[in-house]
């Protein structure tokens, strides 16, 4: 690893202002991807400005909303009373994703922004990487890509973004609060995050310097069931092959509403808003969660090793919804 | 009679001695010592996997802060290749030209005031090369192949013919991936010359080799190298080699005349210090309608590197699993530009073993027979190779323990017969017939003054236990309490001693070591011989005991004298005592020497929908011969298990078609089993002391992962129907 230089922020003005200015520095939180990326030679910043002194911690607690720190560690968030109570879908994508010791060191803020596993991005001794240098190819479309995605991607680049809680959270509408040297900007984070597949580079629309202050959660209507669920090879303590959150409002025996992520599917955290256009009107039935299933991974583009993952994200999308619907098949 | 005492040490479940040193953080691993003045080195590997460096540009690191030296095949001395071992032929030298026979070889070795600066001025050493087409998989008509690599070939009967004439036939191509040993511990090599006088600390299964090897590549005398390894974070294999790494560092020590240290990177892991090669068998067996077998083939291909040797006889195991008279056996190598392979736990044994295991089972439900009782119709009752009688086998008891521990009694005979919700229920077992394997070994043994005892041998304990229990069968033997009694090892001017590999560590070790305990006793009764002021004169081992310490006339207890009592009188401050073991032939023992058995029964439950696999339930049985330690014999094979899980769920070392670069060489990549995992582990130990040597144990360390992945393959076909004969088995091949 190349030597840096280590700089705690005093206040937020003040991290905005020395990261905006140098090009080459770059936020420090959790640092659980930001410095196994430095420690790879994938990243060299010559400045890390720590901000998890910030008073950026802790959560807010509002009658349809939560505000949550940046700072705010993924065990805080889970174990949050009104998560626990209104948001199991979040929960239960905090809960399964890293491990313990992971989830008290990294932060909501440093999950949004991860970086792809792809490990030929994360291994510069590979030549071809778009995402890394622009232009030079992808080394995984003809390589081991089964944990790469195969909606929003294209030949240039099919890297996964591999966070769980941001599949809830894009389901869940909510919002990214954001402070750069110009003032303050709240964003969806169905429209932060940004598709590979025309620019593999560019992964969110955060400008250089921009910080992540907190977001916002709507909390679900009381009755509306959630949940979510990660498929992998081993139980615990590895990033989805497939998962699926999902939300619905049930009344009358028809479903009212529908929100529905993908994670281990996408460039970005996936909403699958066709899905939700097939089940919105129709009764709780397999038959309409697999036509939804189906609506939401037409797009697909795969390579060899990511195939199979049409049908498994399919199936998982339908036992989700069976799951939280007590459907059965 | 042997010197004994009231209460037997051997075979007690006692804790680790070393395990309040290793949780105080006083066991000193390889990567724990520093020496003064040290350097610290950091590897270049190719970017390709067959080809030639054009050119090595290594201006720039050489001009980075700190950096003492930069060493490639240009400027790297001419070295003679080590000795050929027990496993064949040592690793070739490294930076001898410049020709690249796979990804990941080193290239140069760059040494730097600081770990840091080494790394950092690792990655601007710049290569130019000229690529050839590398062959990479098994089935490249390029490959070179090797027939009978180790002349285990086998042929009994008439295998065309009977097959011909079985009533049954079943058959079927099996194939299993690169898996990589990943011991937790990096491998670290630290290297201090002093004029010619070479210590090493290296994480090594196999001192003594270590010491060999260096001898000769550096043209130093043996006895001026001198290889310590205390502790060694696991070895599974990766530790029986000397690797070029080694090598390098100790090169790199000599040409500064600084001490060197050189700590590998985990993905260094996956192609520096060996793994286990991928390989594809067929195996077909013919038998009677009621499931009597009339015919075994088992052909098998595995991969090797370039130019170096692997032993990996796949097949050869099948030969003397069954009572069945016609039995054909092939391996086979391929030379691929792969990183060298290695004995991985259980090598050649854990992929054969998934085959035959595999092929019974399909052969019970094509019968219509249990496949428990199809095991137990073809049991090998003598060695069918050797014609000879086991010197212990107990794989019957084994299956029969299993059986009523697991409640196979239980099982519904028809495939997906079972459900619980979305999850569908099966059982497997699998045998397993681990092959004997003992080499000489020799130990040393001391009492002094103080009467307490210190034995010692240049063995390896890779955490499996063996200070423990080689304490206990030193205590025993000289009838020591377990505290007067220091065992120690991992120092190469000690007596040699063998790898611990092989499952073969245990039983060579320890019965040197009974033996030098039995020296030094003798020696003691010599001394006292003619000793007018000795109630033991005249004695011999025959007519004593001892006890605490203590040694006594067998017919008069009362009369005796302690082991102090004795040096005192004679002036002595100590009395020492050599010992070997060698092991027997089986024309002179008239039996044949038997490895470890096992019976494997496991449990899944599969979501056929998502292709979950989840193992509920594991009952292993072993029949491990004389068990000195419940505790640690039980948790080989509880680890052992683990590794089995592994191999059959999970491990797979990915390579990129091409390039021949590991794809997956970190562990978020490369999966092994979490704790979630792993279910409860039953283990049971069952049998009796082995009749092949004079302290009756078998190896323990490989007979717990093997057998595992048959016995889960062939629980998924139970539970779901589908016959999967590619490991790992991996959701997306269930769906
Ligand atoms: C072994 C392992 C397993 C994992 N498994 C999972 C899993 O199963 N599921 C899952 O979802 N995740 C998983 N992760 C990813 C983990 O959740 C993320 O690494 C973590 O959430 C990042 O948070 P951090 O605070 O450590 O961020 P850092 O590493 O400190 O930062 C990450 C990036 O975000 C930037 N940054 C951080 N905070 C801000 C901010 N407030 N504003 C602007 N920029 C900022 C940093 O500059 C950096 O570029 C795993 C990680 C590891 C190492
Ligand atoms: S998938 Fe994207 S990140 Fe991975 S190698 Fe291709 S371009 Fe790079």
């Amino acid at each position: 690893m190349r030597a840096f230089e280590y700089v705690r922020a005093a206040d937020v003005d003040a991290a905005v202002a020395t990261v905006t200015d140098d090009p080459f520095a770059s936020y420090l939180a959790g640092g659980t991807t930001q410095v196994d990326l430095m420690k790879d030679g994938v990243l060299a910043p010559e400045r890390l400005v720590d901000i998890t002194r910030l008073p950026l911690h802790g959560i807010e607690h509002g009658p349809d909303t939560i505000h949550v720190g940046a700072l705010t560690t993924m065990e805080e968030l889970a174990a949050d009373p009104t998560v626990v109570a209104r948001l199991p879908i979040v929960r239960e994508a905090l809960l399964l994703g890293a491990s313990t010791q992971l989830r008290n060191m990294a932060t909501i803020g440093g999950n949004l922004l991860q970086r792809t596993r792809c490990r030929y991005f994360r291994d510069p001794s590979v030549p071809a990487c778009n995402k890394r240098s622009p232009g030079s190819g992808c080394a995984a479309v003809t390589g081991a890509a089964r944990m790469h995605a195969i909606l929003g991607v294209s030949d240039r680049c099919i890297a996964l973004h591999a966070s769980d809680v941001a599949v809830a959270l894009v389901a869940l509408n909510a919002v990214v609060r954001i402070q750069g040297d110009q003032g303050r900007r709240s964003v969806p984070l169905t429209e932060f995050y940004l598709e590979s597949a025309e620019d593999p580079v560019a992964e969110n629309m955060l400008a250089h310097g921009e910080l992540i202050t907190g977001i916002e959660i709507p909390l679900l209507p009381e009755g509306a069931r959630s949940g979510y669920l990660k498929v992998r090879d081993r139980v615990s303590y590895e990033f989805a092959l497939v998962s699926a959150g999902v939300a619905l409002v049930i009344e009358d025996g028809v479903i009212q509403d529908a929100r529905i992520g993908l994670g281990g599917v996408g460039s970005k955290p996936w909403r699958a808003r066709s899905a939700e256009e097939v089940l919105i009107g129709a009764p709780p039935a397999v038959e309409t969660y697999r036509a939804a299933a189906a609506a939401a991974l037409a797009g697909a583009w795969t390579v060899p090793g990511t195939a199979f993952k049409v049908e498994l994200a399919q199936r998982t999308l339908v036992r989700t919804l069976q799951n939280v619907t007590e459907v059965s098949s | 009679m042997t010197a004994t005492q009231s209460r037997p040490l051997v075979g007690a479940a006692l804790n680790r001695v070393d395990g309040p040193l290793k949780v105080s953080g006083q066991a000193h691993y390889p990567s724990d010592f520093d020496v003064p003045g040290q350097a610290h080195a950091a590897l270049v590997q190719s970017t390709i996997a067959a080809g030639r460096i054009t050119r090595i540009d290594t201006s720039a690191a050489e001009d980075a802060p700190g950096v003492l030296t930069v060493i490639t095949h240009l400027n790297a001395p001419r070295l003679d290749r080590g000795p050929m071992t027990g496993l064949g032929a040592s690793p070739p030298p490294p930076l001898q030209d410049d020709r690249i026979l796979h990804h990941g070889q080193h290239i140069a070795i760059v040494v730097a005031e600081t770990a840091e600066q080494a790394t950092d001025a690792a990655r601007l050493v710049t290569a130019e090369y000229q690529a050839d087409e590398a062959v990479l998989d098994l089935d490249d008509p390029r490959a070179q192949i090797l027939d009978n690599p180790w002349g285990l070939d086998t042929q009994r009967g008439d295998v065309a013919v009977a097959m011909a004439s079985a009533e049954v036939v079943v058959e079927g191509t099996f194939t299993t991936p690169d898996n990589t040993n990943n011991p937790l511990g990096l491998f670290c090599t630290l290297a201090h010359w002093d004029g010619d006088r070479l210590t090493l600390h290296d994480s090594t299964q196999w001192p003594s080799m270590v010491r060999a090897t260096m001898a000769q590549v550096f043209k130093v005398p043996e006895d001026s190298v001198r290889v310590h390894v205390p502790f060694i974070g696991g070895g599974f294999g990766n530790g029986l080699r000397a690797w070029p790494h080694v090598i390098l560092t100790v090169l790199a020590a000599r040409t500064l005349a600084r001490p060197v240290k050189l700590v590998l990177t985990r993905p260094q892991m996956f192609t520096s210090v060996g793994h286990r090669p991928e390989g594809v068998q067929h195996i077909k067996v013919g038998a009677t309608a009621t499931g009597e077998l009339v015919a075994l083939e088992h052909r098998s291909l595995s991969a090797v590197a370039m130019e170096d040797d692997d032993y990996e006889p796949l097949a050869a195991g099948s030969a003397v699993a069954y009572a069945c008279p016609n039995v054909l056996t092939r391996d086979r190598q391929a030379r691929l530009n792969i990183p060298n392979p290695t004995s991985m736990r259980g090598p050649a044994e854990a992929q054969g073993n998934f085959a035959l295991e595999s092929i019974i089972d399909e052969l019970a439900y094509a019968v219509g027979v249990d496949p428990l009782e199809i095991r137990l119709r073809n049991y090998a009752e003598i060695n069918p190779e050797a014609e000879l009688p086991w010197s212990s086998k107990a794989l019957r008891e084994c299956f029969e323990v299993g059986a009523e521990r697991f409640g196979w009694s239980q099982r519904s005979p028809e495939p997906r017969s079972r459900r619980d919700g979305d999850w569908l229920i099966g059982y497997g077992v699998a045998g397993v017939s681990y092959p004997w394997y003992q080499a000489p070994c020799q130990a040393r043994a001391t009492i002094s003054a103080d009467g307490n005892g210190y034995v010692r041998s240049a063995a390896a304990d890779l955490g499996t236990g063996t200070y423990t229990v080689m304490t206990q069968v030193s205590a025993e033997s000289l009838g020591l309490p377990l505290d007067r009694v220091r065992f120690d090892l991992g120092d190469s001017d000690m007596p040699i001693a063998p790898q611990a590999g092989g499952s073969g560590l245990t039983s060579a070790l320890g019965n040197a070591v009974q033996d030098a305990c039995r020296q030094l006793l003798d020696s003691f009764l010599t001394l006292v011989h003619e000793d007018e002021m000795s109630p033991l004169r005249g004695c011999t081992r025959a007519d004593v005991a001892v006890e605490d310490g203590r040694i006594h006339r067998l017919d008069a207890p009362l009369e005796g004298e302690t082991y102090a009592d004795i040096l005192a009188r004679h002036n002595l401050t100590e009395l020492t005592a050599d010992g070997a073991s060698d092991p027997g032939k089986a024309a002179d023992l008239g039996m044949a020497l038997a490895g470890a058995f096992g019976a494997k029964f496991v449990e899944v439950r599969v979501d056929a929908d998502l292709g979950l696999v989840r193992v509920t339930r594991i009952v292993s049985v072993i029949d491990g011969g004389r068990i000195l330690n419940e505790k640690t014999a039980g948790s080989q094979i509880v680890g052992g298990t683990v590794g089995g899980i592994g191999q059959a769920l999970f491990e797979d070392t990915v390579t990129d078609a091409g390039t021949g670069r590991i794809a997956n060489a970190t562990f978020g990549d490369y999966l092994i089993p979490v704790n979630g995992d792993v279910p409860d582990l039953d283990v049971v130990f069952v049998g009796a002391p082995d009749r092949g040597t004079p302290l009756g144990t078998k190896g323990v360390g490989e007979v717990g992962l093997v057998g595992v992945a048959a016995a889960i393959a062939n629980a998924i076909y139970h539970a779901t129907g589908r016959r999967i004969r590619s490991l790992p088995i991996t959701l997306d091949t269930l769906l």
